[in-house]
C-alpha cells in the first residue's frame, strides 16, 4: 500500500504539470471559490455579530424582565414594582454582568411646531451607560445627569422633524398613574445619533423624574440585564424566571424575532453560498478533468496494456485530482487567511453610514479568523472535489487497452 | 518443449451482418520458446488483431489463446492485467513512454507494477538500460530523447519484468535505418543471450531477414510459415 502510494505520488505531481494552464485553472477556480467562502463566512458573521451587539446594546440588553401583559400593552397600567430581594439577587448572580431599571411609556413629543408620537423613557444614567450605548451616543450636548435629571434627550432626526434643538423645550405627555394626561416641558439638554427608527421614537429623562412626572411611586416598565456570556442566556433566563415567577422574563431572542432569526439562519445563509460556489466549481473542475482524462486515453490504455489493473488506474488519477484539489484548498486558504489579517483592524463603511444604521450594524465590521470555518470549508471543498472527479477517474479506469491504443493499431 | 504461445481456431469478427469484418479466420499457431518470429503480411491482413488477442488486449470472437501455458479465456479484467505484467512484454510502434517519467523510471515502472522492491528495481532497470546501450541517459525522459533511443527504453521496458514472449507491432516502423538496424540487432542479441522469444507484426524488410520464422498473413488466414536460418 505504501509502496503503492510511493509509486502513484511522483507520478501524480508530474501529472499535474503536463499541463500547467488547465492545472492553474483549475487551482485558481478552487482556490477562489474556496477563497469567497471563507471569507464570505467571515464577513457574514462579523456582520451578524455587530448587527447583533449594535442592537442589544442600543437599548435591548441581553434580556428583560417586565410584568405579564407588559409586552402586549406597554402602558402605564401594566408597570411593575422595582425588583424585590429575590429578584435583586437573583441580577447579582456572577452570570449576569450589569443590569438596571427603566420606566417605558407610550406618549408623545410637542415643540413649537409639531407633536410627534414617542417612547418616553426614564433612565437612570449611571446604570444605563453600563448597559447601553445611547449615552455615548450624544452628538451635541450630554446625557442626563442623574436619575431626578428632569431634562430630556432626543434623537437626531426626531430634533429635525420637531424643528427643535438643544437649549430648546418640549413637552411630553402621556397618561398618568391615575388615568389623566400629564404633560410637562423638558428642556432639550442633549441629541443623539442612532438608527432613523430609534431616533424617530425614543426620548430619555432621568428615571425619578420620569415617576415624578408620571405619578408613580417607584414602580417602572422593565429590567435590563446584560449576561457576562452570551451562551448562558437559556439557564440565565430560567433563573430569573424562577426568582420572580410572577414576571415575564425574556432573552433578547423572544423580544427581538427578526435579530434572532437573522443569528440562527447566518449559517444557512454561509451553507447556500458554499452550495453555489461549490456546483460552479464541480462544474469547472469535473469539465477540465475529463479534457484531462479524454486527452490521456492514449496513456491509459498503455498502462493497462503494461499490467496496471483498473483499479490502480483509478488510484493514480484520484490520487492527481486529491493533489490538485488539495494545493487549490491550500492556495484558497491562504488566500482568505491574508485577506482576513489585512482586513482585521475592520473594514470602515462609514461612508454608508446611513445605510448601516439601517440593518442596524455598526460602521466598522471586524473580520475574524474562525477556525471552525478553516477546517470545515476546505475539508468539504477537498472531499466533494474529489467525489465529483471520480467519474473522470472511473472513466480512465474503465478504458479498455485495444481501444484506448487504437492510434496506434 | 512447449510453445510458449498456443492459437487454436482463433477467429475475430468486428462489426455484424452485411458490415461484419473478419480480422482472423481459424487461426491455428504455436509460438516456440527462444523463437524470434516475424509476422508480415499487408495492411488489413490481421497482424495487430492477432498480436493484439496474444497479447491479452482483445478478446477473439471464438478460439482459445494459451500463454505460458495459461489460457486467456475466462479470465476478468483484473487477472488478464496480471498475466500482462507477469508474462507478455510489449514494445509499440510510437515507443508509447510515459513522458513526465526518465528512461529508468519508464522501466522500472513494470517492476513497481509488480511489487519488486525499490533496490532490485534500481538494479534491474540499470542493467536493461546497459543492455540496450542507453547508459548515461537514464534520467533523461522522453521529450529529450531520439526515436530510436526511446524504442531502446520501449525494449528494456519489455524485457525488465522477464517476460514469456515479446509482442512488438511495427517496432522499427518510426525508425530511421540505423536506428531500425540497431534495433533489430538488439533483439537479436537479447534473444540469444536470454533465450527471449519475440514476436514482431512487421513490414520492414531487414527485421524479417533477421527472424527466426516467417509467418505470412492475408485476409486474416496464416498464408505462409516458414521457419528461416537467420
Amino acid at each position: 500500500m505504501i509502496d503503492g502510494l510511493k509509486t502513484m505520488l511522483p507520478l501524480a505531481w508530474r501529472n499535474l504539470w503536463r499541463n500547467p494552464r488547465r492545472t492553474g485553472i483549475t487551482l485558481i477556480v478552487v482556490a477562489i471559490g474556496l477563497w469567497s467562502i471563507l471569507f464570505f463566512s467571515a464577513f457574514m458573521n462579523a456582520w451578524a455579530k455587530s448587527s447583533k451587539e449594535t442592537t442589544l446594546q442600543l437599548l435591548l440588553g441581553s434580556g428583560q424582565i417586565h410584568a405579564e401583559g407588559y409586552m402586549d400593552d406597554p402602558s402605564i397600567e401594566t408597570l411593575m414594582d422595582p425588583p424585590d430581594r429575590d429578584l435583586n439577587s437573583a441580577l447579582d448572580a456572577p452570570a449576569v454582568a450589569d443590569w438596571t431599571t427603566r420606566v417605558v411609556v407610550p406618549g408623545v413629543v410637542q415643540s413649537e411646531y409639531k407633536t410627534l408620537p414617542a417612547t418616553i423613557v426614564g433612565v437612570d444614567p449611571a446604570a444605563e451607560a453600563r448597559i447601553s450605548s445611547i449615552p455615548g451616543r450624544i452628538t451635541e450636548g450630554r446625557y442626563l445627569d442623574s436619575s431626578d435629571d428632569d431634562s430630556a434627550v432626543l434623537g437626531l432626526h426626531m430634533v429635525e422633524r420637531l424643528k427643535t434643538g438643544l437649549g430648546r423645550r418640549v413637552i411630553l405627555m402621556s397618561q398618568n398613574a391615575e388615568g389623566a394626561m400629564s404633560e410637562q416641558s423638558f428642556d432639550v439638554v442633549g441629541i443623539y445619533d442612532a438608527d432613523k427608527a430609534t431616533e424617530d421614537l425614543y426620548v430619555f429623562t432621568g428615571r425619578a423624574a420620569s415617576q415624578r412626572f408620571l405619578g408613580l411611586e417607584g414602580e417602572i416598565a422593565q429590567v435590563v440585564f446584560v449576561l457576562q456570556e452570551e451562551t448562558a442566556l437559556e439557564d440565565a433566563v430560567a433563573a430569573l424566571a424562577e426568582a420572580a415567577p410572577a414576571l415575564d422574563v425574556r432573552g433578547w431572542k423572544d423580544l427581538n424575532l427578526f435579530l434572532a432569526s437573522m443569528d440562527s439562519y447566518m449559517g444557512v445563509f454561509v451553507h447556500v453560498w458554499l452550495s453555489i460556489v461549490f456546483a460552479l466549481m464541480a462544474i469547472g473542475i469535473v469539465n477540465t478533468q475529463l479534457m484531462a482524462v479524454f486527452e490521456r486515453t492514449q496513456e491509459f490504455g498503455l498502462l493497462r496494456a503494461l499490467g496496471m489493473k483498473p483499479r490502480r488506474v483509478l488510484v493514480m488519477v484520484t490520487i492527481e485530482n486529491a493533489l490538485l484539489i488539495g494545493i487549490g484548498v491550500l492556495l484558497g486558504m491562504v488566500l482568505a487567511a491574508v485577506t482576513i489579517w489585512s482586513l482585521s483592524d475592520g473594514i470602515d463603511f462609514s461612508a454608508f453610514a446611513r445605510a448601516m444604521e439601517m440593518v442596524q450594524t455598526g460602521e466598522i465590521i471586524y473580520l475574524k479568523y474562525e477556525p471552525g470555518a478553516f477546517i470545515l470549508f476546505p475539508g468539504l471543498i477537498w472531499l466533494l472535489g474529489i467525489l465529483v472527479t471520480l467519474w473522470p477517474a472511473l472513466r480512465a479506469s474503465k478504458c479498455r487497452p485495444v481501444e484506448a491504443m487504437r492510434r496506434e493499431t | 518443449m512447449d510453445p510458449i504461445v498456443t492459437c487454436r481456431g482463433l477467429s475475430k469478427t468486428f462489426g455484424k451482418g452485411e458490415l461484419a469484418v473478419h480480422a482472423l479466420r481459424d487461426i491455428d499457431l504455436d509460438i516456440m520458446p527462444g523463437e524470434i518470429a516475424t509476422l508480415a503480411g499487408p495492411s488489413g491482413s490481421g497482424k495487430t488483431t492477432l498480436l493484439n488477442m496474444i497479447g491479452a488486449l482483445d478478446e477473439p470472437t471464438s478460439g482459445e489463446v494459451t500463454v505460458d501455458g495459461q489460457p486467456l479465456g475466462g479470465l476478468s479484467r483484473s487477472q488478464l492485467s496480471d498475466l500482462r505484467l507477469s508474462k507478455i512484454g510489449f514494445v509499440f510502434q510510437s515507443y508509447n513512454l510515459i513522458p513526465v517519467l526518465s528512461a529508468r523510471e519508464n522501466i522500472e515502472f513494470v517492476l513497481q507494477l509488480q511489487g519488486v522492491s525499490a533496490a532490485e528495481r534500481h538494479d534491474r532497470a540499470m542493467e536493461a538500460i546497459k543492455e540496450v546501450g542507453l547508459s548515461g541517459l537514464e534520467d533523461r525522459r522522453p521529450g529529450k530523447m531520439s526515436g530510436g533511443q526511446q524504442q531502446r527504453v520501449a525494449v528494456a521496458r519489455a524485457l525488465v519484468s522477464r517476460p514469456a514472449v515479446v509482442l512488438a507491432d511495427e517496432p522499427t516502423a518510426n525508425l530511421d535505418s540505423k536506428n531500425a538496424l540497431a534495433l533489430v540487432e538488439l533483439m537479436r542479441s537479447l534473444n540469444r543471450e536470454h533465450g527471449t522469444t519475440f514476436l514482431i507484426g512487421t513490414h520492414d524488410v531487414r527485421v524479417l531477414e533477421q527472424s527466426m520464422r516467417h509467418i505470412e498473413m492475408l485476409d486474416g488466414r496464416i498464408d505462409r510459415d516458414a521457419r528461416g536460418s537467420a
